[in-house]
């Protein structure tokens, strides 16, 4: 069953971020505040109200940060809602993509004409130190003195680095044009342009992943209402609409005990969502990229298959901001914008809406008909990225 | 303030995996192997990850491998019980690459960290961590 054109995304609303006082004048705000503000900015933008959501979906990540099994339930407490179709996004970061398909397909079932989904997270002020959960991280990483995400994806990096001579250019090739695009992002947190010898001469946080190549986590909170076409365009914004939506979660390419853990399932998801949207890559006009790290954005361009695998040229000859050939995180993604834990992955969906409606102002994508969005979530033992889901979004029906 | 807790952190000697402790404390590497398809299957599985048999059993492995990638821990960061691992540093997290296939996660010891390089080979070394852990590492193989 196809999704094409059975949902259309009529809302969005983003909180700023903050990290507890780095910057002067930030305030403490917890997550049941950004949860609430982010779904207030997004009633807004669609001139909705709370009692249109009254039996209908509601759409909440689960964050990492501060792990409670009954978070989305208690979220339709603090909102005053009672949904007819409640959903935790529980692929981790890749969440908030992961429930845009959901939603879009208890929209077209007929169950609910409308769903709200939100991302909220406050890991500054509410981060939960305590224990180590079962699994294969408790029992066969954490043993050996891992250092969480940063010394896994350190691996990743190195080993794409010796197999196909990529360099520190172009990695931080990526990282200027996201920087770049923060630079006109009102709503970014790192807003100051850097050069590829600023990341370059980052600090080593886990050889070789370098400050720069790290997200920055930060408090905030990012929503978006998803309709059905017909209700969308009978409300006041222009309408986004959902083309394509794939997914794949537990990819392993190779034996399981043992897999390529340079290839990323956004590879077959992506494959499903173009299907399914039936366009093919010249028809893309920009990428939004999950970006926990640099390294994964770069993988995630060949692996969808703008370029062929480690074709090192492609990222030499490519210009990736807003008025290049193919532009990516034109808002400047997670990495410059904060990941508020496995709720950050909203901030891509939402920017493409932006571009999508034509409200991205100075970093405006001249031709923004069609936009892909990626969310990715968890990293497993001994492997690539675990949770890939993969949307398309376009401007006309 | 709760004291914070300095040791480190040990892996739980679950069912499926007590028969990979009960080896390893013999100085002994074994994992999973599927009796139909041949597949390896890591970690400790119920079944096999392969073809879905439940005929999985432990078999000795070469104990032999060579660093798929690896990274040099310099400082330590997140929860508490990282901090028991200070004083190791610097020291290699690495994936090794078995003979047999499998990927494991673990330390390259016995050579200054700067000596580590992908494709070096390495052959298991057990370190006891408690009674009843006994961790498998690895070192560089003698030529």
């Amino acid at each position: 069953m196809s999704l094409r054109n059975k949902a259309a995304i009529a809302g969005i609303g983003e909180t700023p971020t903050d990290r507890l006082g780095s910057k002067p004048g930030e305030a403490r705000k917890s997550s049941a505040e950004y949860l609430t503000w982010a779904m207030c900015l997004a009633l807004e933008d669609a001139g909705l109200a709370l009692k249109d959501f009254q039996g209908q979906g509601l759409g909440v990540t689960i964050p990492t940060a501060y792990p409670q099994p009954f978070w989305p339930e208690e979220a339709a407490e603090i909102l005053g809602i009672t949904p007819g179709f409640l959903q935790g996004g529980a692929t981790g970061g890749a969440g908030a993509v992961s429930l845009l398909g959901a939603m879009a397909a208890a929209i077209n079932s007929g169950i609910i004409d409308i769903a709200l989904v939100i991302g909220a997270a406050a890991p500054f002020s509410e981060h939960w130190g305590g224990g180590i959960q079962p699994g294969d991280m408790r029992d066969w990483e954490i043993p050996y003195g891992t250092m969480g995400p940063n010394s896994k994806i350190a691996m990743v990096m190195r080993r794409y680095m010796h197999e196909y001579g990529a360099t520190l250019d172009h990695f931080g090739k990526i990282a200027v044009a996201a920087r770049y695009h923060a630079s006109l992002n009102p709503l970014a947190y790192l807003r100051k342009p850097i050069t590829v010898e600023d990341y370059k001469e980052s600090r080593l946080v886990a050889d070789p992943v370098r400050l720069l190549d790290c997200v920055m986590p930060a408090n905030g909170g990012r929503a978006y209402i998803l309709a059905s076409p017909q209700r969308a365009k009978s409300l006041r914004r222009k309408p986004v609409y959902l083309k394509g939506f794939g997914e794949r979660s537990n990819p392993s390419y190779g034996p399981r005990a043992g897999s390529d853990a340079l290839i990323m399932g956004v590879k077959d998801a992506g494959k499903v969502a173009m299907e399914m949207a039936e366009v093919k890559h010249p028809d893309i006009d920009f990428l939004q990229l999950y970006d926990d790290y640099v390294i994964v954005v770069y993988l995630q361009i060949e692996d969808l298959g703008f370029c062929a695998k480690g074709d090192v040229s492609f990222y030499e000859r490519t210009d990736f901001t807003f008025k290049g050939q193919l532009p990516i995180q034109t808002g400047g993604g997670m990495i410059n914008c904060g990941q508020p834990s496995t709720a950050g992955g909203t901030l891509h969906v939402i920017e493409a809406v932006r571009q999508l409606r034509g409200e991205a102002a100075e970093r405006q994508v001249a031709k923004a008909n069609t936009g892909l969005v990626t969310g990715l979530g968890v990293l497993p033992y001994g492997k690539n990225l675990g949770c890939c889901a993969v949307a398309i979004l376009g401007d006309e029906l | 303030m709760a004291e914070v807790d300095v040791r480190k952190p040990l892996p739980a000697i679950t069912s499926e995996a007590k028969p990979f402790w009960d080896a390893a404390a013999q100085s002994k590497l074994v994992m999973q192997r599927c009796q139909d398809c041949r597949a390896w299957v890591w970690t400790p599985r119920p079944l096999c990850n392969e073809c879905g048999s439940e005929r999985v059993e432990w078999t000795p492995m070469s104990g032999t491998g060579e660093v798929y990638s690896f990274t040099v821990i310099r400082q330590v960061v997140g929860r508490a019980a990282s901090k028991a691992f200070e004083p190791d540093i610097p020291y290699v997290v690495a994936w090794i690459d078995l003979d047999e296939g499998p990927r494991m996660i673990t330390n390259i010891v016995g050579c200054p960290v700067e000596q580590v390089k992908l494709g070096m080979k390495v052959s298991v070394t057990f370190e006891q961590a408690s009674t009843d852990v006994w961790l498998p590492k690895f070192k560089p193989v003698e030529n």
